[in-house]
């Protein structure tokens, strides 16, 4: 008997990522004033306070920023997946986002390692956008 | 003006540390900060601002331990009253 | 910090900083790790040991770091755990064979680079020069404050490897002490982490990025070293309190209270004139920085 694992949060701020989500999409905010992408999404520009928001679609490339292999589940749900990867993903476009490394070997994993989105199907028609390496 | 060498720290409170088990989050804070008052030779009635740190959720069978539950059970009502000291 | 303000606002005399956990006996560390980074959850990214870790990665990309300049932390530290009586590692020594050894919890993190989950608390009293003057013991006077607070979540953030808010705490702290780096007897920094250990005292500018394994050698922060650091065990060895572990230590040594552990001759140091201490929140997110000395 497996425990689920915790649900995205969606609210307000985040619905329109994860609607991005369930349709295969990277979708980030774009500040119509200033074009600064940013995520995780918020109402308003970090850059220059502006609320006027677009969503704009990300090509799901980029480089991981930094990983942490985790060797111990805090949430008995991922007790079963260990050791996993969690990273840091640098998108091509800008953005930084947090998510898995999946299709890779701890030892092979690297900062600056070209990765690219892979999706995994969850519960109740969701998908989140994991990494793998690059033309794995 | 300089905060420069105005203000002093003057009395430390321990407790019992270590695995303890059979006592509350409560009750760790109120024997140190009763520690920390006799250790600095005042009476509690000298106290007149009570800051907790930020705290972790409630274990199981606790409530949350605010500042208003720390004060109210040291038997003070100080001018200054708040959470998170960092 | 706080209590400072509202001391020179005028509206206290006396303020009493209090911390107290059920953190080994009771579940709650656990449900604050679970809770801790909520939105990242469903990556299985949790608390502050996977974005320390994160963190720490990072800085082994950015300059020379890793495990061999953490063993020298963890394993530095657990010496003076060992001369503190009341240290939850008191009888527990850490050679470098027993931290190779220790079990990876998030890589780069072993256990023994984590901090102790404690039961029990910490308070301190904090009231103006003039009135701690009457009072029991010699008072440890605010010689210096800084504080910076780079807010961002590790995802967005670009201090992981530094500079963190240690950089300018500790820069606004000296200054207001009107001292030099050099003049500092002493560290006790916040320590969730062995890495939180290196980037602030390398954001303090005891030594350069990727300088730390060179700096640390020869126990230049154990006993007898040139700079002594988290001289109870810290929150690695001796217990976790918060920003009140190292606070409290400083104004101990600084009262001449710490037994054995005393810096001075018993342990082979200088005995110690001023003690610069730190406090973190969050990953990496706040930082603060308080210079003490003898009043």
């Amino acid at each position: 008997m497996t425990k689920r694992k915790p649900p995205p949060k969606i609210n307000a701020d985040t619905k329109a990522f994860w609607d991005g989500c369930r349709e295969r999409e990277l979708r980030f905010q774009k500040c119509e004033d200033c074009g600064h992408l940013r995520h995780p999404p918020a109402f308003l520009c970090p850059h220059c306070l502006s609320s006027r928001t677009v969503m704009v679609k990300a090509s799901g490339r980029g480089r991981v920023y930094s990983y942490a292999v985790y060797h111990v589940a805090f949430d008995p749900a991922f007790q079963e997946d260990l050791p996993y990867i969690v990273a840091l993903v640098d998108l091509e476009e800008g953005p930084r986002i947090v998510s898995n490394l999946v299709g890779c070997d701890p030892g092979a994993a690297a900062c600056g390692m070209a990765v690219e989105v892979a999706w995994d199907d969850g519960e109740e028609g969701l998908c989140l956008p994991k990494f793998r390496p690059a033309g794995a | 003006m300089s905060l420069k060498n105005k203000y002093a720290i003057v009395g430390v409170g321990y407790t019992p540390q270590g695995v303890i088990p059979g006592r509350t989050t409560l009750g760790f804070h109120l024997e140190a900060c009763a520690a920390a008052i006799a250790d600095a030779g005042l009476r509690r009635e000298d106290v007149d601002g009570l800051i907790c740190y930020r705290g972790f959720p409630p274990s199981e069978g606790e409530t949350e331990v605010t500042p208003y539950l720390v004060a109210q059970h040291l038997g003070l009502s100080p001018v200054f009253l708040a959470q998170d000291a960092n | 910090m706080h209590a400072v303000g509202v001391l020179e606002a005028g509206l206290c005399n006396y303020v009493l900083l209090s911390y107290g956990h059920c953190g080994r006996s009771g579940d709650s560390m656990m449900r604050m790790l679970a809770g801790l980074n909520a939105e990242d959850a469903v990556f299985g990214h949790f608390g502050a040991t996977g974005g320390y870790a994160l963190a720490a990665r990072r800085a082994m990309h950015e300059f020379r770091t890793g495990p061999e300049t953490w063993k020298r932390i963890a394993v530095g530290q657990r010496k003076w755990a060992n001369l503190n009586p009341r240290a939850m590692m008191c009888h527990r020594p850490m050679t470098d064979e027993d931290y190779d050894r220790s079990p990876w919890v998030v890589e780069p993190f072993r256990l023994a680079d984590n901090c102790l989950l404690t039961d029990g608390g910490r308070a301190c009293i904090i009231t103006t020069r003039e009135r701690a003057r009457d009072l029991r013991h010699p008072p440890v006077v605010i010689m210096g404050l800084g504080m910076c607070n780079p807010a961002a979540d590790p995802a967005p953030a670009s201090h992981l490897a530094g500079p963190t808010g240690a950089r300018r705490a500790g820069e606004m702290a000296l200054r207001m002490a009107g001292i030099a780096r050099d003049d500092i007897d002493a560290c006790e920094i916040y320590d969730c982490f062995t890495y939180t250990v290196e980037i602030t005292l390398q954001d303090y500018g005891f030594f350069g990025p990727g300088e730390g394994l060179d700096w640390l050698q020869g126990g230049t922060i154990e006993p007898g070293g040139s700079l002594p650091v988290n001289t109870s065990g810290g929150l690695l060895s001796e217990a976790y309190f918060m920003g009140l572990t190292p606070l409290t230590e400083g104004v101990m040594q600084l009262m001449g209270r710490c037994g054995e552990r005393q810096l001075g001759p018993k342990t082979g140091n200088k005995t110690p004139e001023i003690i610069m201490c730190s406090d973190n929140g969050g990953i990496l997110q706040t930082h603060s920085c308080y210079i003490l000395t003898k009043g």
